[in-house]
């Protein structure tokens, strides 16, 4: 869409040029430059980078008082005419002049030669396909010569700066991939092509990259703040107190029971609606930290009341109150045992992240959404896609491992001690032999302490080892 | 129609307030002079006092009727019973993790019945409680289960702690299972590091909740080593609700016997295993050997 409004533009452009150089007859002497434009080539953008092909359109009136026999046009240094296709126009009034013409390069210079000079007046027109400007980019003037029919050589004005960008790896890896016939064979493919074109997938994961740094700000941003309200709203549910837990259940319920999206919609409609004006990024993390709290509150609640009777009334035998209780016995072992859950629910945060982009957060989601309708390509999706994954997958995979430990410690099949290993006794060996029978006993139920000894402490095993 | 009754009962006696401590000292010296083995004098107190304890759960069944057990200091006192005969709650009753119905509990003439949560808590340092399913602190280490009691409720420094600590799990025989986890040790191993961190507090009294019947028979032995360790030579005030005959014989100064929610028969150790006086109690001991 921008690429064709660009070329629209160029178009335009030309005319006007045209319509100058038509309205006010110059009363030029010389072959002047009128303009001098190249083709975006940039992949979803509309910059001119130096070092990719593109088409370069450069435009002279011939003076009043001569007729061109030939028009050399140089580029910078590292510039390069080699290989390109060369379109010769020459106008005269509105009259197009067929005349033969021969076109040779040699790396930044490139040679039209005319069978016949064109007329004074005449407008000339260069369009030269495939040319590259010099890989280091910056502002490209073109300049040259030209001779008249009667042999004179003189220099061409410089014509307008173009401004290039520079050729990164990344464009010139696209330049390659753009060039090399396996991909073009691959993007052939209707299906692949539209969504998993290699170029696409290569300029949307650095266009995209900003957008997934947000995200990432954003979710990690708000994930502490929704722990600690979590937290405060998983005790206060577990209160005495009738009203404070009424409280914990509005919340929770609330938040739990719409939809993410009507509550940003809610956040970034109506308070602006009633004059709080919050940044779009920082309301957004309020947004995913309130939320998130809601289900952390839940996934907390269910971890303190997983903790056994036993450690409670332990803690009460020694004296502990509720509170050294609570967050010097209790507290501890939940977060052990919540930590899948968790973080199952920060992977749920961080993908829920892309409903901002409905309110104009410029996360991941929405430069996706503006790569694909520049590139009318479904790829950058996919590249978000990518991006998702990176963090999704790991979590998913540790979530798996904790999970396991915590099965396997529970089972009560973590490492032990070796019978007798450090100057035990021999009661101790004993012991340490009959020790997983005791435990069947456990699992079996006869012991009261069944859960208690679940959390075979990984740390603790390395002291061991 | 019963259970009416009983509670009907239980409201009448929540009136009544516990005795003064000089009658009922004197009463209880009366009472148990020749109930137990322990040698105690008239002038002193009975460190835990149980009176006309109630306890019903769910407002219909009742576990414990009108107990009453007075235990002297430095007296070893086993409650044997079958199960449902109320002892292990008769004992979670003594550092209030179950709130009686009705009745009086008093630790040194002081009531604990209807104290405010954190009174309580302050209480219950000097009742030292070992349970049936050990409860360590499985994120703890050994050595941090014994400490955290002393840092955190007699705020002791932590050096102090780790000092009480280290002595205690040698008293036990596990100071080189010090930095273990309660998961890396045997259920002997455990309960008596949680034997421990209950002696770590220098309770006036403890209270043993059947505390080897979760062990393997050949773990049993170490952990009543322990417990006989701490009656005959440190002199500890003790409570011990368990199956283990032999310990009841050779260590106990009293044996209780509870049936039913009440307290059948109690007396010397030789006295009750001998010549039990009551038919049930009779029954239980021929049944257990």
């Amino acid at each position: 869409m921008a690429r064709l409004l660009a070329a629209f533009a160029v178009a335009l452009a030309c005319v006007a040029g045209m319509g100058v150089a038509f309205a006010a007859p110059t009363e030029a002497f010389a072959l002047s430059t009128n303009k001098a434009t190249a083709r975006p080539n940039e992949d979803g953008g509309d910059g001119v980078i130096g070092g990719i092909e593109t088409r370069l359109t450069w435009e002279g009136t011939v003076g009043g008082d001569e007729e061109v026999s030939s028009v050399t046009l140089e580029l910078a240094d590292g510039g390069n005419f080699d290989g390109s296709t060369t379109r010769v126009t020459v106008l005269d009034g509105l009259t197009r002049i067929d005349i033969d013409s021969e076109v040779s390069t040699d790396g930044n210079l490139l040679k039209v030669k005319f069978a016949d000079p064109i007329p004074a007046n005449s407008l000339l027109r260069i369009v030269v396909e495939g040319m590259t400007f010099p890989a280091a980019g910056g502002e490209q003037v073109v300049s040259g010569s030209y001779e008249t029919s009667g042999g004179e050589s003189h220099a061409l004005d410089d014509s307008n700066a173009i401004d290039t960008i520079s050729n990164t790896p990344l464009q010139q890896a696209v330049a390659w991939l753009d060039a090399n016939p396996a991909v073009q064979a691959w993007n052939s493919n209707r299906f692949l092509g539209m969504f998993l074109k290699p170029q696409l997938i290569l300029t949307s994961l650095s266009s995209l990259f900003p957008g997934w740094v947000l995200c990432l700000g954003i979710v990690c941003a708000a994930y502490p703040f929704a722990i600690l309200l979590g937290l405060a709203f998983s005790l206060m549910k577990l209160s005495r107190h009738k009203i404070v837990r009424a409280i914990a259940i509005t919340y929770i319920n609330l938040l739990r029971g719409t939809p993410l999206f009507l509550q940003i919609y809610i956040a970034f409609f109506g308070l602006p609606m009633v004059g709080i004006n919050i940044s779009n990024n920082l309301l957004g993390i309020c947004v995913m930290a309130i939320n998130s709290s809601a289900y952390l509150a839940e996934i907390f609640r269910a971890g303190i009341q997983s903790i056994p009777q036993g450690q409670y009334e332990a803690a009460a035998s020694i004296g502990m109150s509720r509170m050294q209780t609570m967050f010097s016995i209790i507290l501890p072992q939940t977060v052990r045992r919540v930590i899948p859950t968790v973080t199952s629910d920060f992977i749920t945060s961080y993908k829920d992240t892309s409903l901002l982009s409905s309110v104009g957060v410029m996360e991941l989601m929405m430069f996706a959404k503006n790569a694909t309708s520049v590139s009318g390509n479904i790829t950058p999706y996919v590249t978000a896609a990518i991006f998702y994954l990176i963090i999704t997958l790991p979590l998913i995979k540790v979530v798996g491992i904790i999970e396991r430990r915590i099965e396997r410690s529970e089972r009560g099949a973590g490492p032990r001690p070796v019978a007798g290993q450090d100057a035990g006794s021999a009661t101790d060996e004993l012991e340490a032999a009959g020790a997983s029978h005791a435990e069947a006993i456990e699992r079996t139920g006869l012991g009261a302490g069944t859960l208690e000894p679940a959390f075979a402490e990984e740390g603790g095993v390395a002291d061991v080892r | 129609m019963c259970a009416r009754k009983a509670s009907a009962n239980v409201v009448a006696k929540a009136v009544e307030p516990a005795l003064p401590a000089e009658e009922a000292a004197a009463r209880a010296y009366a009472h148990d002079r020749d109930l137990t083995s322990h040698h105690f004098s008239l002038d002193e107190h009975p460190i835990v006092r149980i009176e006309h304890l109630n306890k019903t759960f769910d407002g219909h069944t009742q576990v414990l009727r009108d107990v009453n057990l007075d235990v002297w200091p430095g007296e070893v006192v086993v409650v044997l019973g079958p199960s449902g005969s109320g002892k292990s709650t008769m004992l979670r009753c003594i550092n209030l993790l179950e709130t009686p119905t009705a009745g009086h509990i008093l630790l040194k003439d002081k009531e604990l019945t209807g104290l405010s949560a954190s009174e309580l808590s302050k209480l219950r340092q000097d009742i030292g409680m070992v349970f049936q399913g050990f409860n360590l602190f499985p994120h703890l280490t050994a050595k941090e289960n014994v400490m955290i009691g002393q840092t955190k409720v007699l705020k002791k420094s932590k050096e102090e702690a780790e000092a009480e600590a280290i002595k205690q799990l040698t008293d036990v025989g596990l100071a080189d299972r010090a930095d273990f986890k309660p998961a890396q040790l045997s259920g002997g191993q455990q309960q008596r590091v949680a034997i421990a961190r209950a002696v770590a507090m220098h309770p006036d009294v403890m209270l043993f909740d059947e505390p080897t019947s979760a062990l393997d028979p050949e773990l049993v032995r170490g952990v009543l080593d322990v417990m006989r360790d701490l009656a005959e030579n440190s002199g500890m005030t003790m409570i011990v609700v368990t199956h283990e005959m032999g310990f009841a014989r050779e260590v106990a100064d009293r044996v209780v016997f509870m049936e039913g929610g009440v307290v059948v028969e109690q007396g010397k150790p030789d006295d009750v295993f001998d010549h039990p006086q009551n038919e049930r109690t009779a029954a239980f001991l021929g049944n257990i050997e």
